[in-house]
């Protein structure tokens, strides 16, 4: 019995779907290239270094990004704030920052593991590379300007895939979660304002997220 | 071991013996009873209450500190019941008030007491929301090290150890309750030798150094233990390193040796490791300019001028200076080399600072470190130990502050040690036969000091106080030393791993393993593997660069040795370098000596490579690899090897392990020793000789002679000053100039006058002073010292800036003019 209404309820979903998909207009395929779509919110595409509003980096050098990473991919080096202009709040600032993209898996525990909201995944994933050596992103390609866009290999004019807005799409996993993902903080912003994009809005299931129709239910 | 009581801790009988602090007790049953102020190698204070144990007792169980506590029969202890978590957890949650849980940036983050302990005993959650303490971050208390003092939690170990260990006690605790904080004197730094270990014993990140600030974090370092070779103790450290740089030093504690301790020299002298000035290529002079050349080229340079000098004039015609830097092995590779393939018996690893090869390498019976723990009474007349030896400071310290020992120091001049002293007595330099010769006859207040002396076991530590002082005192004075009861003789030579090089017959006098040059039986056993080596006396480092000056040798060998820098009389160790026809340098620097040489090959340093060293006792050690060395540099012995087989003699060694297997092989006291043994069975090293193993030479100084000790002493010309020339800690050697956290200590220039003296010659602290010996003449402040005897002048040794004064006793002082304000 039970299965008979499990299956029901899972066919329920495929029919649903390609209600929408095979006989409406929301079409399976994306003609990438020559299009491409709103990316998942979670969706890991490549990294930024974010700025606090103020224009100060997020970064504080502490290395605990390269600390967690599996792929042992992040290079990061602490030096001493200078006192009259310092780089970043506190003591220390990363005064290097190296991502090896090519051996990067994009899983996210760097973003998870920065206590600063310092480095976020963005959804831009158009990072090809001709020489190896590109793939390496130093401070110069990662630390956002203060309207929050990063360096990028190539510009909307040399690779019309680039989208740099996606660069302020953030991996919405951290705010999900962040800090800690206790009930407790139900309705703090777990994240900081960064520069060029303020706030960003609560995720779904967080308090003052806007209420969606959820198909699976 | 009749005083063992049986104690229960968690529910688990133990046998411990009886006084044994319970956290010491738990722990070495495997029970880990958290702590923050408690230090094995320190006095317990009960400071922090971390340690808050439950005991059973007859009036019901009390909660009490497990570090205060002594075990005693029948004890029964729950170290994780729940009233024991409950405070555990609660003085965790209160130490945290006012932590300010910087982390991220903190220096210690990732290895730090506070945050394992928070992990694993602490209640994960504060109730504590208001304002945390708040204190100017980081405040320097040295030149090398850095205070948090929000990070403090008020362990008083860092005063506890500059008190009780360093006996610098230049730190306290300022102010009560909330505002309690470490706190320096005012306008007088925490600048101890010791400084650095406050740092490494810190529970937290309240101590940092500033030499390691922001450089990497725990988790990216790569660590690796070896044996420190700054002096001859051969402390125990970890090497720990982050893309090839090495980053720091810290003190393992080897029981043995140096118990977890590491002066400041050693802990922060790594830097030269790093330095851009590391020779990276061969270099080759042409026309009195250095050109970097290829390896074959280089090479070929030396088959050629060495070859040709070696063939035309034989090898006795070739000089060998050096090896007390290198390894063992190394040390061995130029021994072999100089006696094999050159043909020569001119080769020392002393630069004239030291004493005869064979009273260092032989002196017997010899005491070892450890034996200053069993001492009733310790004779020092060596050079002031806290200058030169830090960690042996530590451990004569140790013994007589915490154990009582009677303790005599005779010194030119105040020590490190005097407070602590029973019996202190200065003399001029030159009249220490005079003195020795009183002190054995126990002459008017000499018997009181001679009373003292005869309560045995003594360990006397025995080294030439000053550059300018006689060697052959120190055999006079191991006389005497050993007709004291149950003595035992500790030769103290300053320069790293000269005992091993000597060992390794890196002295005109002595083969490898201790054997006497000229010893058939020795000879014979080492020619079965050598093949025939020379006959004729050998010359020491003196002997020859006079030999160089003189034109009765052509070329000179270095192996690692500065002599112009290094040698009390840079002049003559000048003149003999600028006359020799060659000169081949195997060096990591291009350093005042190198600098003269023709062809100068690019070494690899300590940390770039594999192999054992031996300290002042003997006990071998092993030194490991962490960091690959620079350019195209290459370990010592491979550099010899690769010559010698230009010169048509290979060496043939195959690795720096195959020479530890050869030297067990040749050299008896050594037999036995291997790579493996010492990484895996003898981890606090093996001492020589080894095993069943004898000593081919035990060199026994004879009884006291006094006629011999009358015709010693010596007297500054009239009207001339004595001189007293000293090395201390920090100075102008070529690793210090390459470590710039250090050099910058040295002490500078400076003439020492007693306040008599200075009243005499119209001169006061800080004016200037001429100073003039056979080799110069320096103008420098002057600092009234009535520590020294009248009409002595003392000046330190090796100072930036400053050119070598000679070894001559007699020096001529008069006021030079005033400094200008
Ligand atoms: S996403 Fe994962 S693999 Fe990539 S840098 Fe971050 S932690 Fe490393
Ligand atoms: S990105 Fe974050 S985790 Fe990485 S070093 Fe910077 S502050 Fe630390
Ligand atoms: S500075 Fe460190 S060692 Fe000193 S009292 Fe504070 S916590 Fe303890
Ligand atoms: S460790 Fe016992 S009170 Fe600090």
């Amino acid at each position: 019995m039970g299965m008979i209404n499990n299956l029901r309820r899972g066919f329920a979903v495929t029919l649903r779907v390609m209600r929408r998909t095979v006989f409406g207009d929301g079409l399976l395929t994306t003609e990438y290239p020559k299009e491409s779509r709103q990316k998942p919110e979670r969706f890991h595409g490549r990294h930024v270094l974010n700025r606090h509003p103020d224009g100060i980096e997020k970064c504080i050098g502490c290395e605990l990004c390269a600390g967690a990473c599996p792929a042992r991919c992040i290079y990061v080096r602490g030096a001493d704030n200078p006192i009259d202009e310092p780089v970043s709040p506190g003591e220390r600032y990363g005064f290097v920052y190296d991502i090896n993209m090519l051996r990067c898996i994009f899983c996210g525990l760097c973003v998870e593991a920065c206590p600063t909201e310092a480095i976020t995944m963005t959804h831009l994933f158009e990072m090809s590379v001709t020489n190896r050596d590109d793939a390496i992103y130093t401070k110069n390609e990662l630390l956002v300007n203060p309207e929050g866009i990063p360096n990028h290999m190539f510009t909307p004019e040399q690779d019309p895939m680039v989208n740099l807005d996606e660069l302020k799409d953030a991996d919405g996993w951290m705010r999900a979660t962040a800090p800690s993902g206790r009930a407790a903080y139900e309705g703090i912003p777990g994240w900081s304002a960064s520069a060029g994009i303020g706030l960003r809005p609560p995720e779904r299931g967080q308090a003052g997220a806007e209420v969606e129709e959820d198909d699976d239910d | 071991m009749a005083d063992l009581v049986k104690i229960t801790v968690d529910g688990r009988q133990i046998e411990v013996p009886h006084g044994e602090l319970v956290i010491r007790a738990a722990q070495d049953h495997g029970v880990y009873i958290p702590r923050f102020c408690w230090h094995p190698r320190m006095r317990e204070v009960g400071m922090c209450r971390m340690c808050l144990v439950e005991i059973e007792t007859p009036r019901g169980t009390i909660l009490t500190t497990a570090c205060t506590t002594t075990a005693a029969e029948g004890m029964v202890v729950h170290t994780a019941s729940d009233t024991a978590k409950k405070a555990q957890e609660g003085i965790l949650e209160f130490l945290l008030i006012n932590h300010p849980l910087d982390c991220p940036v903190c220096d210690k983050g990732g290895e730090c007491p506070l945050q394992d302990q928070t992990m694993a005993f602490g209640p994960g959650e504060s109730r504590f929301v208001e304002e945390k303490r708040h204190y100017e971050k980081p405040i320097p208390i040295s030149d090398l090290v850095f205070l948090d003092r929000e990070r403090c939690i008020l362990c008083a170990r860092c005063t506890r150890f500059a008190d009780e260990i360093a006996g610098d006690p230049l730190i306290e605790f300022k102010d009560r309750g909330n505002h309690t904080s470490v706190e320096t004197f005012p306008d007088l730094p925490f600048s101890s030798y010791f400084s650095g270990n406050t740092v490494q014993i810190c529970p937290v990140g309240a101590l940092t150094a500033s030499a390691y600030r922001f450089k990497a974090r725990p988790w990216d370092l790569l660590v690796v233990e070896s044996s420190c070779s700054h002096c001859t103790v051969g402390c125990r450290i970890s090497v720990e390193s982050s893309q090839n740089h090495v980053l720091r030093f810290n003190g393992v504690d080897n029981g043995a040796t140096n118990q977890g301790w590491l002066s400041d020299k050693c802990r922060f002298g790594f830097e030269f490791i790093g330095s851009e000035q590391r020779l990276r290529t061969p270099l080759v002079k042409v026309e009195g300019e250095f050109r970097e050349a290829s390896w074959a080229e280089a090479l070929d340079v030396v088959a050629d001028r060495l070859g040709a000098i070696i063939e035309e004039q034989g090898g006795d015609a070739v000089g060998g200076i050096g090896g007390a830097r290198s390894t063992n092995e190394d040390a061995y590779a130029f021994g072999k080399f100089m006696r094999t393939v050159v043909g020569s018996n001119h080769l020392d690893a002393r630069l004239d600072d030291g004493l005869d090869a064979r009273f260092l390498a032989a002196v017997s019976p010899r005491a070892k470190i450890a034996d200053l723990d069993r001492a009733a009474t310790i004779l020092v007349w060596a050079p002031d130990l806290k200058e030169e030896s830090g960690s042996l400071y530590l451990r004569v310290r140790h013994a007589v502050q915490e154990r009582g020992a009677k303790l005599v120091v005779v010194h030119p001049r105040r020590t490190g040690l005097d407070d602590r002293a029973t019996h202190k007595l200065t003399y001029r330099p030159g009249e220490g036969p005079a003195l020795l010769g009183e002190l054995a006859g126990g002459a008017g207040d000499y018997a009181k000091v001679l009373e003292t002396l005869s309560l045995g076991p003594v360990v006397a530590v025995v080294g030439r106080t000053g550059l300018t002082e006689q060697p052959q005192l120190a055999e006079e004075v191991a006389a005497f030393a050993l007709s004291l009861p149950d003595a035992k003789v500790l030769p103290f030579a300053r320069r790293s791993n000269v005992f091993g090089a000597l060992d390794m017959g890196v002295a005109p006098t002595l083969l490898p393993g201790r054997a006497a040059a000229g010893d058939s039986e020795a000879t014979g056993h080492l020619e079965a593997v050598w093949g025939p080596i020379p006959t004729q006396a050998g010359r020491d480092t003196m002997g020859i660069l006079q030999g160089l000056v003189d034109g009765d040798l052509k070329a000179l060998v270095l192996l690692g040795a500065d002599p112009v820098r290094d040698v009390p009389a840079a002049g003559i160790a000048r003149r003999g370098m600028e006359s020799a026809e060659f000169v081949v340098a195997i060096d990591l620097f291009l350093t005042d000596s190198s600098e003269l040489a023709d062809v100068v090959f690019p070494a690899e340093a300590f940390g770039e490579k594999e192999g054992t060293i031996t300290n002042l006792e003997g006990r071998v050690q092993k030194v490991n690899r962490v960091v690959t060395g620079p350019g195209q540099s290459q370990a010592d012995w491979t550099i010899l090897d690769d010559i010698s087989r230009r010169l048509g003699k290979p060496l043939g060694f195959a690795s720096a392990e195959a020479i530890s297997k050869e030297i067990a092989d040749v050299a008896p006291p050594y037999g036995g020793i291997s790579w493996e043994l010492l990484e895996w069975d003898a981890k606090e090293g093996a001492v020589v000789p080894y095993g069943e193993a004898g000593q081919p030479v035990a060199y026994r100084p004879d009884g006291v002679d006094r006629e011999a000790l009358a015709a010693m002493s010596r007297n500054p010309e009239s009207g001339a000053f004595a001189l007293h020339l000293a090395r201390t800690l920090y100075d102008d050697g070529v690793l210090m100039r390459n470590s710039l956290s250090l050099h910058a200590l040295a002490p500078g220039g400076a003439v020492h006058l007693h306040p008599a003296d200075a009243a005499r010659l119209g001169v006061s602290e800080g004016s200037l002073v001429e100073v003039e010996t056979v080799d110069a003449s320096v103008r420098l402040p002057a600092v009234i010292d009535p520590s020294l005897a009248t009409g002595v002048v003392y000046v330190p040794f090796n100072q930036p800036g400053i050119p070598s004064l000679g070894s001559d006793l007699s020096v001529v002082v008069a006021a030079g003019e005033e400094v200008s304000a």
